[in-house]
């Protein structure tokens, strides 16, 4: 593989070199989601959760632990919602004890892993779990806020996101290139400069406004 | 490939008329709606005093709570039967809590749209979420407040379950450009919020009456839900105080481009209920039109006063009602008075103002006329023949057709009972052209030399048409 020179200089100063070209998609994985959000419509927790769980599914042992442990952090999160509820808990607290509860039951998810001899799931590394234990935060939050149905809808589209970005940042090819042009990740600003003077209609809404389509 | 293309020319089209979330947030919010707008009308207790102070009318506030210390020092008396209890802070409708009366024999509790209780506890506990930030836009500590619970317009009443509608009206650059009255339902659990399954009404700008309606996020709907009463058609009252009090708040507020929400209260008529800073786009589905091309008419105009944004908002933006009115049933609107064309023997054409008359049975034209459309042979030679009507009421059918039946040109003869007394006359065939619908009818030839109109519509030849008598 042809690497730049650029990059053998930080594999000098001792960076592995995973580690380099995880940086250097960081940029591309959160252009994606600008654009999925701009153009396509595809809304997620923002940016920020889209991208680390896409990172989240980088460091597990294979994307089906990633997403096992995705879903069942969300399902346990609505699970505790719905326990919680008749207790009228102050929301720093009600999101303490949902945590706690996520974290134990992410065990027994693990565990049970290990059970059917799915040894991957109990090696997957503990920073990716702790990662995807916090979105329960980000769930809760709008599940108060916008209600049970949108918190779902968006953790199906973060999901979506990042199984895509996951592909992205793992495909071979695409670290080929980078390895050997890094400057190329330059070429996301102007991207997203277009993207942030974008005003045109995204895909989404072409569906959602279909009624008035057949009035104009 | 050619339909591949004709999609995307029908998408670039709409994408100039719809307006999306992008285009919202760069070109309207960020020029129009500054930061310092933006925290008043996020901020309901400062913006209910700026427009009490600019006299226009809001819900009375009861009462506001801060802290946690004025929350326990809370004097629980102080409410009234009836309440709403909201988030300052709060958006979309969420956190509020209001309450209809007191349960009987309790001091300490209260009962919900819903039938259900409300102690002074459960209100703490609310509150306390409130104070915590649970309901604000940024989940930053916030202040709770109560304020009168407006009581529902009688008109309301067949419409709305549970809660108290709202309209929404957007204004930019002075003009209100899109109106539209939202229905609490039970799909929504008595919340004016289209994202939970609330009703909106496009609105008709010029008159105030609603048009077409959306549920939810995009299910067209004509009747309330489980019944067949008709959701077109509301008028809704106070219209001109409605649209003159956004305009107002807009030019207060300094937001350039406003969702003012105004509800009606059965004995104060319209108050503000709140100021939009970020209003929705589902507006444009209840209205089934584009809001992009609308703000882009009125963005180049220079509005000084008040009343001149309201008219040209109206002019613009209402009259569609018609239109609309006219796709549904599958009729024309005509008024009482038309303009139509007369087409005679040998093809000849006459222009005339008919009178539209739904006490006639059948169409009638004067004499004069009929001479210009080539009858004058049979005017002239019925009028020989004519005999008092006296003579000839017991004739038979048969009998009276026998003696005009030379009279060229003429159809049928019939005796008619109008301002004119018992007459009878002959009739003609022609074509009437009402609003660029033909039709051809026998019409019945009289003196209408005295009337104002030579030309009536009877009846049997309006069909095709409803009869509006404003137009």
């Amino acid at each position: 593989m042809h690497v730049s020179s650029i990059i053998l200089f930080f594999i000098q100063k001792g960076l592995p070199f995973e580690t380099v070209i995880l940086l250097l998609m960081l940029p591309v994985i959160a252009t994606l989601i600008a654009l999925l959000r701009q153009v396509v419509g595809v809304k997620a927790f923002g940016i920020y959760t889209p991208l680390i769980v896409t990172f989240a599914f980088l460091a597990t042992n294979g994307l089906k632990y990633g997403i096992t442990i995705f879903l069942s952090v969300i399902i346990i999160g609505m699970l505790m919602r719905f326990i919680l509820k008749p207790f009228r808990l102050l929301y720093l607290p009600r999101v303490a004890i949902m945590l706690t509860a996520v974290a134990v039951l992410t065990l027994g998810v693990l565990a049970l892993g290990g059970d059917l001899h799915r040894t991957g799931l109990a090696a997957v590394s503990i920073f990716p779990i702790l990662i995807m234990i916090t979105i329960v935060e980000k769930f809760v939050a709008v599940q108060i806020e916008k209600g049970t149905k949108a918190a779902v809808l968006l953790a199906t589209e973060t999901l979506f996101i990042s199984i895509v970005g996951f592909f992205i940042a793992s495909s071979e090819t695409l670290i080929r290139f980078i390895a050997s042009y890094p400057w190329v990740i330059l070429v996301t600003v102007p991207i997203n400069i277009t993207l942030g003077k974008w005003t045109g209609l995204r895909i989404s809404e072409y569906f959602r406004f279909k009624e008035i389509l057949k009035h104009l | 490939m050619f339909e591949f293309f004709k999609k995307i020319n029908t998408y670039h089209k709409i994408s100039k008329q719809i307006l999306g979330m992008n285009a919202r947030n760069l070109a309207y919010i960020r020029p129009f709606n500054l930061a310092r707008a933006k925290r008043l009308a996020d901020d309901k207790l400062l913006s209910k005093k700026v427009l009490v102070k600019n006299n226009l009318p809001v819900p009375h506030l009861i009462a506001r709570i801060k802290t946690l210390e004025e929350l326990e020092n809370f004097d629980w008396q102080k409410l009234p039967e009836g309440f709403a209890l909201k988030p300052n802070r709060g958006f979309g409708g969420e956190g509020i809590v209001v309450v209809y009366g007191k349960k009987k024999n309790r001091e300490d509790a209260w009962i919900k749209a819903d039938r259900s209780l409300l102690t002074i506890e459960d209100i703490k506990t609310h509150i306390r979420n409130i104070l915590d930030g649970s309901y604000s836009l940024s989940g930053t500590p916030d202040t709770a407040f109560f304020e009168e619970r407006l009581q529902l317009l009688k008109l309301f009443k067949p419409y709305s379950f549970k809660g108290i509608p709202d309209i929404r009206v957007i204004v930019f650059n002075k003009v209100p450009v899109m109106a539209m009255l939202r229905l609490p339902t039970r799909a929504s659990s008595g919340k004016a919020n289209l994202q939970q399954g609330a009703i909106g009404l496009g609105i008709d700008l010029a008159t105030g009456t609603t048009t077409s309606a959306v549920q939810g996020k995009s299910t067209m709907v004509e009747y309330v839900p489980g019944t067949r009463l008709l959701l077109s058609g509301i008028k809704i009252p106070y219209w001109n105080d409605i649209l003159k009090m956004a305009v107002r708040a807009q030019e207060i507020s300094g937001l350039g481009f406003l969702g003012a929400d105004i509800a009606i209260d059965k004995a104060r008529g319209p108050v503000i209920v709140e100021l939009n800073a970020r209003p929705g786009l589902s507006i444009q589905i209840a209205n089934l039109a584009g809001l992009k091309k609308r703000l882009q008419k009125v963005s180049d105009l220079k509005i000084k006063t008040l009343e001149k944004g309201i008219r040209v908002g109206k002019d613009l933006f209402g009259g569609e009602i018609e239109e609309e009115l006219e796709e549904i049933s599958g009729k024309k609107v005509i008024g009482t008075v038309e303009k139509v064309k007369l087409i005679g023997k040998d093809g000849k054409e006459v222009e005339v103002e008919a009178k539209i008359d739904t006490g006639a049975d059948w169409s009638s034209i004067d004499n004069e006329l009929a001479k210009q459309l080539g009858f004058a042979a049979t005017v002239e030679e019925f009028d020989k023949l004519k005999r008092p009507y006296d003579e000839i009421k017991d004739l038979s059918k048969e009998q009276r057709w026998n003696i005009f039946k030379d009279v060229s040109d003429i159809s049928a003869t019939i005796p008619v009972r109008s301002s004119h007394g018992f007459t009878y006359r002959p009739m003609i065939t022609l074509t009437i052209q009402i609003d660029k619908t033909p039709i051809t009818t026998r019409v019945t030839l009289i003196d209408r030399s005295h009337l104002t109109y030579p030309l009536i519509v009877g009846k049997y030849n309006l069909r095709k048409f409803l009869i509006d008598v404003n137009k």
